[in-house]
């Protein structure tokens, strides 16, 4: 994927979930400057009604950003930054309808810095390019209203330059957020081309101790059995039948143990490694091998979910169950509550990384566990 | 790919991208100046404009300097050049010809905030906080100045004012915001690392279990099915060398240039290419397919060019042929006839092997899912190489496999 269609939320997902508050702050600050500066201009204002609209319209389009980005609503996506955009600049609308004829100033309107500031709360949500499609599709709108009350405008200037003063805001902030985003997606992209090299690199190192370790393992079990069997075959003069019997059973068994191994799964063995770390039951139920239908960044924000909820204290067992589908696989995951339950805004935090993952997540915490349910479509 | 930001690389990376997202709004801030004199000079005749727009000009190019090179030398001088160009707008704005009535007005916001957001030298909130608030001080002490000698009535600027408490509630959250480190307590950097690990040891033991299959299982079946009796040179040889194989060797490390283990190995029933062929020039051969063959006592007719195998990596070359050799075996072991024919070639980017008998045949339905040879031995090992295995089989008439690995690989 190219920074072009980046976004900081899907390059870093903890930062856009960071953001979240941010954006709750920013959208009350454009509400309060929208009620501010109608007090200020109320001079100006002519439809009273149309001023109260605007400054309606700029509540729902603050509330709307603000509820948008919660993590329990991630991933953010580009229609809710079209929507924001659309009801500030609906607000801006009703702003010039209410000082038509009467409005001597640009400089006290909100409808330039609430579209602007708006845009700039949402950077971390949106693509660079969205984002300043965003800030000139907006500075043009309101460039017609410009345009529309540059005769009441009591400072002498060309038309030209009232718009290109009026969309200054709008522009500047846009731009700001575009060049945010650009450069955080930017960031994030370059350090993980280096810390893949840099993992490339670890991985030869972990073979040759992994591929030791598996040797060990399966070779213990035929140590045990098999190889002395083979072995003494192998300086016998005769097969006895007692052999040839022992040799059919020693084949069933191997044979349902590599069964078994074949259609174990990397979460089987995570599985494995969490219950050996923490000391807790731990149940894998992934009949079809579903858990290889999961991508590196869906396995790598399953494993942060278990690995979190298995540690210090927060879960006494873990059950898994995956469902293969065609289409779409399920995850469930129950975690019996520990000596300390997790609360749900860290929950919430690994919601939203595996939505931003392209995951459905929802998350239930009641007295007695944590449910999770995970949904992806197979690639 | 790894996920997201470590956190001890977020400050930096959000620092930078703070400061960059400022010049770019400093930038629109100084083009929209420029553009402003040139249209009063233009449009109105103003010659004004002209000294504006330059001004603003000159400004923006000590910008691109300080975004490009943050250095405290460029920063300083930005500050420097952008009180002076403040100033100079201020003596500009405020000549009573325009008739604007004080210093708070959008035209002398522009160069505000374009100084206030320098960005500046160093990472950190606290040093982009005090570069910016040093801007604001400046600018505001500038456009006084500028009041004054032109007898004008000054305001602090309230779009600069705005400017600065976004910067400082931007760069405060950000900084407020790493401390509780969700980065570090989510772990998602480290559950990248462990999720690869996982990885790798489930392609280990897949590997092994390829060759476990390989080796001992089919020697206890030789045995089961043997019965009782002498014990079959053949078969004693087989086991000898596996044994040497599977004790004390690295033998879930496929073959390859870096297993010197595998150089020693004789070439018998399994025997893979010797390392010191992969380092050579000379091109893989199906050695393991045709000494299976050879053991399993199978008339194999070769069609196609061998040459082709060359087009593959030494691992994947020797992945195909142990996958071919499993193919020859079940022929030999359960298709009941003493022949077989191995087409090889290349076509669309794919090296492709194909193992026809005309056995009894058999139906993918009704194997045992104990029977794990398919599985293992060959759709394991193929589709570990990024190929396909495909199967056609009808009861009486004889059964195709099609084995094909893209060209390339290790």
């Amino acid at each position: 994927m190219t920074r072009m269609r980046l976004t900081q939320q899907e390059a870093d997902p903890l930062g856009g979930i960071t953001a979240a508050p941010l954006v709750a702050i920013g959208a009350a600050l454009a509400f309060g400057t929208s009620v501010v500066l109608t007090i200020v201009h109320w001079d100006d204002v002519v439809r009273p009604l149309a001023a109260l609209l605007a400054i309606g319209l700029v509540g729902v389009a603050c509330l709307t950003a603000a509820r948008s980005v919660a993590p329990s609503r991630a991933p953010f996506t580009s229609e809710r930054l079209w929507l924001v955009v659309a009801l500030a600049v609906a607000a801006a609308v009703a702003e010039y309808i209410s000082t038509i004829g009467a409005n001597t100033s640009l400089y006290d309107d909100f409808g330039s810095i609430v579209v602007g500031t708006l845009i700039l709360c949402l950077a971390p949500y949106c693509t660079w390019i969205a984002l300043l499609l965003a800030g000139v599709l907006s500075a043009a709108v309101l460039s017609l209203l410009v345009v529309g009350s540059a005769s009441e405008i009591a400072v002498d200037a060309p038309v030209i330059s009232l718009v290109a003063l009026n969309s200054a805001a709008v522009l500047a902030l846009a731009a700001a957020a575009a060049g945010y985003s650009y450069a955080i997606v930017d960031e994030t992209l370059a350090w993980q081309r280096s810390a893949n090299r840099a993992a490339l690199q670890r991985d030869a190192e972990l073979r040759a101790g992994i591929a030791r370790s598996v040797q060990q393992s399966r070779v213990s079990v035929l140590g045990r059995e098999v190889l002395p069997f083979l072995a003494g075959v192998m300086t016998a003069d005769r097969i006895s039948v007692a052999d040839a019997d022992r040799a059919r059973e020693l084949a069933e068994t191997l044979r349902h143990a590599l069964k078994a191994g074949i259609e174990s799964t990397w979460l089987d063995e995570l599985g494995a490694d969490l219950q050996l770390a923490k000391g807790m039951p731990v149940v894998v139920d992934d009949p079809t091998g579903a858990a290889n239908d999961l991508n590196d960044d869906q396995r790598s924000a399953l494993t942060a979910l278990l690995v979190w909820l298995a540690d210090a204290g927060r879960s006494s067992e873990l059950r898994l169950e995956l469902r293969g589908d065609p289409e779409r696989n399920g995850i469930s995951i129950v975690a019996a509550h520990g000596s300390t339950p997790p609360g749900r805004r860290e929950l919430d935090r690994f919601t939203a990384v595996a939505r931003a993952m392209a995951m459905g997540a929802e998350a239930t915490l009641t007295g007695e566990n944590v449910k999770v349910e995970l949904r992806h479509v197979v690639e | 790919m790894t996920l997201g930001l470590p956190g001890h690389l977020a400050r930096d990376s959000l620092s930078r991208a703070l400061a960059h997202g400022g010049h770019c709004a400093a930038g629109v801030c100084l083009g929209i100046a420029v553009a402003v004199g040139v249209i009063g000079a233009t449009v109105e005749g103003d010659g004004a404009g002209w000294t504006t727009a330059a001004l603003a000009a000159l400004l923006a190019g000590i910008l691109a300097l300080v975004a490009r090179y943050p250095t405290v030398t460029l920063t300083l001088v930005y500050l420097v050049a952008g009180t002076g160009v403040v100033l100079a707008l201020t003596v500009i704005v405020m000549d009573p010809a325009y008739g604007v009535r004080s210093t708070d007005n959008v035209v002398l916001a522009l160069p505000r905030i374009a100084l206030i957001l320098v960005g500046g030298a160093g990472i950190g909130s606290v040093l982009a906080i005090t570069w910016g608030a040093l801007g604001y001080g400046l600018g505001e002490a500038a456009a006084f100045l500028g009041a004054a000698l032109m007898g004008a009535m000054w305001t602090p600027n309230v779009a600069a004012v705005t400017a600065l408490a976004m910067l400082v509630l931007a760069r405060t959250f950000d900084g407020l915001s790493r401390r509780t480190d969700a980065r570090r307590e989510t772990g998602l950097h480290r559950a990248s690392q462990h999720t690869r690990e996982l990885a790798i040891r489930h392609d280990y033991e897949l590997r092994a279990t390829a060759r476990l299959h390989d080796t001992a299982l089919s020697h206890l079946v030789a045995i089961a099915a043997a019965g009782s009796g002498p014990v079959d040179e053949r078969l004693r040889l087989g086991i000898r060398q596996d044994l040497g194989l599977i004790v004390g060797r690295d033998w879930a490390v496929d073959h390859g240039a870096s297993d010197p283990a595998e150089s020693s190995r004789p070439p018998a029933t399994f025997a893979r290419p010797a390392a010191g062929a992969s380092v050579t020039d000379e091109p893989p051969t199906l050695e393991a397919a045709f000494a299976a063959a050879a053991h399993t006592g199978l008339d194999v007719r070769m069609s196609g060019d061998l040459a082709v195998l060359g087009m593959l990596g030494p691992r994947r070359a020797a992945a195909l042929d142990d996958a071919v050799a499993q193919c020859l075996v079940n022929v030999a072991r359960h298709a009941d006839v003493r022949e077989a024919e191995v087409a090889i070639g290349f076509s669309g980017g794919e090296v492709t092997v194909a193992v026809m008998d005309s056995g009894v045949g058999f139906d993918e339905d009704d194997v045992p899912a104990d029977r794990i040879g398919l599985r293992t031995s060959i759709r394991a090992r193929i589709e570990q190489e990024g190929g396909t295995v495909r199967v056609w089989s009808t009861k009486g008439v004889g059964t195709t496999v099609v084995l094909a690995v893209p060209e390339g690989g290790e």
